[in-house]
């Protein structure tokens, strides 16, 4: 593994351990309603069930269709907020 | 994708596999408590390891790329590289789990399949989680149960709503005098939570007799929803009022405040069904012993707090209270400054002297300390004598509704008159300045609202406004209420029209209904 993934590993393990990944997770889930991002998603998914027909589409179908746009339409200041919290975190709990 | 699941998982469910799947969904997927991700687990046949450290793929090492664990052994795989693929085919293991939302794949059906016995235990296990975690409850969908199902087939009659609709809105006669009750049955029909107990049919009835007010509102909610664009004819209601609030019958005009205080009384009387009575069988008027819709919804709680200035001792007593009454400048008690001792003239950099009455400057004064004076000493527990003290009130508890009545006609024993002071409102309002927490954070010196409360608790929207024209002879009550957001409708007993926000914002006001913006499941 890269020094790059390596550290993502680290980082995500005591995210986990200290439990403030569920608290992100959290924290994220809100701020995607707050700004609509989840009813602009969801009525995406309808679009692309209701193009491939309800009988045939599949999860994948709609994890396919649906990522790209998902990733592009989240604002910059929740990525910033997130990223934010994060460092802050690191800064508290820095052994590594 | 079917809701019956698929065939495939019959292999899976032999043996113990509920408690296996259970334990599956509280370590990977949603851990509760630290316990729980410090716990130990198996990592490949190589031995155990933490949770944390355990949750990367076994054949690249990654922890992102859509995280899948066999059900069947333990291994881990990226969905996104098609790791957990290899494995699935390798091992003939069918079936995985989604680590990051708990969905559970077939690799058969090649897709994610919803099996009812595994749903049940993933819901039952994130509500676990979710409890452990602090988060309580959270929103779920609204699924129809069998019978419910059957009641919609038999009445496939449906109302869309849309965002233009004008469901629920509807003109009252005016049965003599009687438009200090229509506007408050206006800004009533208009509250959403009382809106949804009524539609939802919540109010189980106790009372023999057909004189039920709660029953009674229960109809009225029918006819503002029926779709009925005719103005509606209340003469029921206004039986039921004179009948249990004496004071209010008779063909003269009386107070909508007193009106909507003397509702509510009956209302929370009437709701038998939820009240809690106390060891005298008597029903306490008491937020703690009654939780009908009625305190649900409009019950607060304000605080009030009696400093000694010797011994600075201090003396806090709770009452509860459905509407919060705000004196004005222009009436005989003095409204400047706000605090003892204080010029008045700057609050935040705002002149006041020269520019209009806020409704925020009313709760100030209405939150200020007020010095007792000389001739009304408090005994003081601490003290053990008559001691000069100050008081003040704060908001304890906010009710999910607050009302905030402008007292602009005075009955002193020298005058009755109508102050008009013009009082600006907001569309938007934040209570947290005058809550008893912020007062006390203010005292222990803690100016910062901490990072981590995203403090939405006390935002309040402005949904209805009942105005009052004329004087205090002889006057006319009309209401404006939201429909939906942004737009406003104009109640003038029968006819009902179309208002700007302007409108509503220029008028004078005289009752202002706040509802709070974010709600919370107990």
């Amino acid at each position: 593994m890269s020094k790059d993934s390596q550290m993502r590993a680290a980082i995500n393990q005591k995210l986990i351990e200290m439990g403030e990944r569920e608290r992100l997770k959290e924290l994220l889930r809100a701020k995607l309603v707050e700004c609509g991002w989840k009813d602009q998603l969801k009525a995406h998914c309808k679009d692309v069930i209701r193009e491939k027909g309800l009988e045939h589409v599949t999860v994948e179908d709609l994890v396919t269709e649906v990522t790209p746009k998902g990733r592009a339409l989240v604002p910059d200041s929740v990525k910033k907020e997130l990223l934010t919290r994060i460092r802050a975190f690191l800064a508290q709990h820095a052994t590594l | 994708m079917s809701p019956a699941g698929c065939s495939h998982v019959n292999g899976y469910k032999v043996d113990n596999w509920k408690q296996n799947l259970r334990v599956i969904y509280q370590c990977f997927v949603w851990s509760g408590t630290a316990e729980t991700r410090r716990r130990k687990v198996r990592q490949s046949d190589a031995g155990w390891t933490e949770l944390a450290k355990s949750c990367v793929c076994h054949m690249c090492g990654a922890h992102l790329n859509r995280l899948h664990s066999c059900l069947y052994c333990v291994f881990f795989g990226c969905f996104t590289k098609k790791h957990i693929h290899e494995h699935a085919k390798n091992k003939r293991h069918n079936l995985a789990i989604d680590l990051l939302y708990g969905g559970i794949y077939c690799f058969v059906c090649q897709d994610y399949i919803y099996d009812k016995d595994m749903e049940q235990i993933a819901k039952e296990e994130q509500r676990k989680a979710w409890k452990l975690q602090g988060i309580g409850e959270k929103y779920t969908t609204w699924e129809p149960t069998k019978r419910e199902l059957e009641l919609l087939r038999h009445n496939p009659k449906r109302r869309k709503i849309t965002t233009n609709c004008t469901i629920g809105l509807r003109g009252l006669i005016n049965l003599g005098n009687t438009c200090f009750m229509n506007c408050i049955v206006q800004a009533l029909t208009h509250t959403p939570l009382l809106r949804d107990f009524f539609l939802s049919d919540r109010h189980k009835c106790e009372m023999q007799s057909n004189s039920c007010l709660v029953c009674e509102m229960s109809q009225l909610f029918q006819e503002f929803y029926s779709g009925h664009r005719s103005p509606h004819i209340p003469f029921r209601l206004l039986h039921l009022v004179w009948t249990h609030a004496r004071h209010l019958a008779g063909y003269e005009q009386q107070d909508a405040h007193e009106f909507l205080i003397a509702a509510l009384d009956v209302l929370h009387r009437h709701c038998k069904g939820d009240t809690i009575r106390d060891d005298n069988g008597k029903k306490a008027n008491n937020p703690n012993h009654c939780n009908c819709i009625i305190d649900q919804i409009f019950t607060g709680g304000l605080q009030s707090d009696v400093t000694c200035q010797v011994c600075h001792g201090v003396s806090t007593t709770i009452d509860p209270f459905w509407d919060i009454s705000l004196d004005l400048p222009g009436s005989s008690t003095p409204f400047w400054p706000l605090s003892p001792g204080g010029d008045g003239s700057t609050v935040n950099g705002e002149s006041h002297l020269s520019g209009s009455t806020t409704l925020t400057d009313c709760l100030r004064r209405f939150t200020r300390p007020e010095h007792l004076g000389s001739s009304a000493k408090i005994k003081c527990g601490g003290c053990h004598s008559y001691q000069e003290s100050t008081k003040q009130l704060t908001m304890k508890k906010l009710p999910i509704v607050a009302c905030f009545h402008l007292k602009r006609f005075e009955h002193s024993a020298k005058l009755r008159r109508k102050i008009t002071t013009y009082v600006s409102f907001p569309l938007e309002l934040d209570m947290t300045p005058f809550m008893a927490s912020s007062k006390e954070s203010r005292m222990n010196g803690q100016y910062q609202q901490t990072v981590d409360v995203i403090n939405n608790d006390n935002k309040y929207s402005l949904f209805a406004v009942v105005n009052h024209q004329g004087t205090l002879e002889s006057g006319h009550y009309t209401s404006f209420i939201r429909q939906h957001k942004d737009q406003w409708f104009k109640c003038d007993d029968a006819i009902i029209t179309k208002a700007s926000i302007k409108d509503v914002l220029d008028s004078e006001g005289y009752l202002l209904f706040y509802h709070k913006q974010f709600l919370e499941y107990e």
